[in-house]
């Protein structure tokens, strides 16, 4: 009796070490090293990294889906040049620690040609040193911290930084939401809550929007009672949360609980069906986001990977879904058409990179589902607009006024 | 300004009620085997989930799945002292340390396995009313005792201090007044010689462990009701409630409570202060009482330990 609990327990320790839940891929992909020379020219392999677990696994979920789809419909288009795409999933559940570790393994790995992700700007941060080393694209589909693609050529996003958006949250705020005078700034204090932050603040001291508390949380904080009620004291219009959907959620339930009547804002961080579930759709209701992306009636090709998207996953895609999707894209467009089967590995990683640092005007940029994607000299996306979403009777809606113009 | 301190003051009782609840699973486990039970911090989530399945998988209503989640808590912990703990009553301190930790970390997987690592909810329509609080239909904040100056206190949190003081009391007179207390005493004070009095003192501790664990599952439910569940939320409160418990002097079960109330009273005033230290201000005096008290604030070299 007592050997089968020690059993039960030895059991879980194996399951959290050994079996990330998406790994299935990776054991159906070919890892034995003894044929690879037949392998290797059967399929070609690409990583995706991405929080499966954790605080943030709700995006995840969503780009391991996105990436799915777009390796189905590669591989049954034929694939990349008569070769099959294979996506290995590494979890590294949004924590920096756990990030470093899968950038050694992914780098280390002999048949992985370029990463998409990681999600989380610190994870995307932790990483770069060591893509930047081994010399692999390290392509996000989701981190908008100001600095991610800066620190490396190897580099790359496709969607905007939060230079630009804590810029446009000021000014929409400033130029649509015309009632609000007045902002507290609550923010994650990790790199991506951090420099949201201060892009935001930076921008809304120049146009007049008056910052009157900030107002720090940490990662494994779930009662803010006591910050609320400072903030509260402060009577801002309007509070500006600076982070990731879950902790957003229970900000906006106990505000709301304690009292608190100010328009709720939030980021892309927010742009998630457990905010709602978390805060209660009376409580979220009326909140303002902004997202790189938004599905649209009138865009055919976003319709139609919508439409497969439901058909493959049963459930409707989502923005972080819709760029990984993008992102696939474009590695296994650079895949196909830099790959040589003849090449050392590090040279076909290196071509990988050349290509996508050569996308840098509008014309030969990729037409993705979420618009066009290009570079500039850093690897960022400068070009696409921000979206604001609101939550109106319990859901995520297109607000009325976009300020698309603005990039 | 006053009445911004007021509510702060309010937010800090409701936070180290729950930090004394579970505070006082560490402090009685060690004041009876002089083990730190790290795997406290996971009874206590394994309450807030044993809480959200009785109530979204099995219907049962709020009020009959608590002390059911108290039950099985408590089952629980017996369950890891009778499995883990117990073979090594007499191995090296360090032995039953490690141990702790090696069941904490299975405890959070095994979480992770059956309910999955995403953040979940107590869904509000199966709660009692009262404890639903926010905005009404109306805009009008519902369920809350309003404060002075604009501030609110929900009727859910005045339910946690009640019941944290209740649960307090109880448990004074158990250790003091009850055949078992006593035996409970007598084993902190000396198991070998407690044992030779014809105490069983393995049935004394599996009771500690009982009593401990049913406290922590009454913090789990209660967190669940404002927070989320997650598998790693023992952690955080966790450490915070060790925290308490060397404050208030391990070992010490009114040690526990009132080092548990100072831990959240200086969480909150110290997130007023400066909220990006919130978490620090607790520490800051917890090591400076230990720097002046080493048995922390009613530890004593000689106290009754229960």
């Amino acid at each position: 009796m007592r050997m089968w609990f020690v059993g039960v327990l030895i059991l879980g320790l194996i399951t959290f070490s050994g079996c990330q839940p998406s790994d299935k891929t990776a054991d159906n992909a070919t890892d034995n090293t003894t044929d690879d020379t037949q392998e290797a020219q059967q399929e070609l392999k690409i990583a995706v990294a991405a929080p499966l677990t954790g605080g943030s696994a709700a995006f995840g979920e969503m780009i391991r889906k996105g990436a799915e789809l777009k390796q189905k419909e590669i591989n049954e288009a034929g694939g990349i040049n008569g070769r099959m795409l294979t996506i290995v999933f590494k979890d590294d559940a949004g924590k920096e620690s756990e990030a470093t570790l899968v950038a050694e393994g992914i780098a280390n790995d002999k048949k992985i040609l370029a990463v998409v992700g990681h999600f989380n700007s610190r994870c995307t941060l932790s990483g770069q040193e060591i893509y930047d080393r081994a010399g692999i694209v390290e392509f996000s589909p989701g981190s908008t911290n100001i600095t991610v693609c800066e620190l490396s050529k190897w580099t790359f996003r496709n969607l905007y930084h939060d230079g630009f958006q804590g810029k446009f949250i000021a000014q929409y705020i400033d130029d649509v939401l015309t009632e609000i005078e007045t902002v507290a700034v609550f923010f994650h204090n990790d790199d991506y809550g951090r420099g949201l932050r201060d892009a935001f603040v930076a921008e809304a001291e120049k146009i007049g929007l008056m910052i009157v508390a900030s107002e720090a949380y940490e990662e494994d904080t779930t009662n803010f009672k006591a910050q609320l009620t400072s903030i509260k004291a402060k009577k801002p219009d309007a509070i500006f949360i600076s982070g990731l959907y879950a902790q957003a959620g229970l900000i906006v339930k106990q505000a709301r609980e304690a009292g608190v009547t100010s328009q709720f804002y939030g980021a892309d961080g927010i742009d998630n069906e457990v905010f709602l579930t978390t805060a209660g759709s009376r409580a979220a209701e009326g909140t303002y986001i902004t997202t790189p992306f938004v599905f649209g009636e009138d865009d055919p090709k976003a319709k139609e990977m919508a439409a497969n998207f439901v058909e493959h996953h049963n459930v409707p895609p989502d923005t972080w879904a819709a760029l990984t999707y993008d992102a696939v894209g474009m590695i296994a467009e650079a895949l196909e058409k830099t790959y040589n089967p003849e090449a050392e590995l590090a040279e076909n990683r290196k071509a990988i990179r050349e290509h996508l640092a050569a996308i840098d005007t509008p014309e030969e940029g990729y037409m993705g589902v979420t618009g066009l994607t290009y570079f500039d000299h850093n690897g960022d996306t400068v070009n696409k607009p921000a979206y604001v979403k609101v939550v109106k009777d319990g859901k995520f809606v297109p607000a009325e006024k976009q300020l698309l113009d603005k990039k | 300004m006053w009445a911004q301190y007021f509510e702060q003051f309010i937010n800090g009782l409701v936070q180290g009620g729950i930090y004394a609840l579970i505070a006082v699973g560490y402090t009685m486990v060690y004041g009876i085997i002089q083990l730190i039970n790290f795997a406290h911090g996971e009874i206590y989530m394994f309450g807030a989930y044993f809480g959200l399945i009785l109530i979204t998988v099995f219907h049962i209503p709020f009020w009959i799945a608590l002390p059911l989640a108290m039950l099985l808590c408590a089952l629980l912990g017996m369950l890891i002292d009778y499995v883990a703990y117990r073979p090594l009553r007499t191995a090296p301190r360090l032995s039953a340390l490690i141990t702790a930790i090696g069941i904490s970390i299975a405890l959070q997987n095994l979480a992770r396995m059956f309910w999955t690592a995403e953040p979940q909810v107590y869904p509000t329509d199966s709660l009692p009313s009262i404890f639903v609080s926010g905005l009404n239909d109306m805009g009008e904040v519902i369920n809350v005792i309003p404060l002075p100056g604009g501030g609110t206190l929900p009727y859910r949190d005045v339910f946690i201090l009640l019941i944290a003081v209740a649960l307090m009391i109880i448990l004074n007179l158990l250790i003091y007044y009850t055949r078992i207390g006593k035996a409970m005493r007598a084993c902190a004070q000396n198991a070998v010689a407690a044992n030779l009095m014809g105490i069983n003192a393995n049935r004394v501790i599996l009771a500690t462990f009982a009593v401990g664990s049913a406290l922590g599952a009454v913090a789990g439910v209660m967190v669940g009701l404002s927070e989320n569940v997650t598998p790693t939320m023992g952690y955080y409160k966790g450490v915070a409630a060790f925290a308490a418990a060397v404050l208030g002097g391990i070992g010490s079960v009114t040690g526990a409570i009132v080092g548990g109330l100072l831990i959240g009273l200086a969480e909150a005033f110290g997130a007023d202060f400066h909220s990006g230290y919130r978490i620090a201000f607790a520490y800051i005096i917890m090591i400076l009482v230990i720097l002046i008290r080493p048995t922390g604030l009613f530890g004593k070299a000689t106290s009754k330990r229960a």
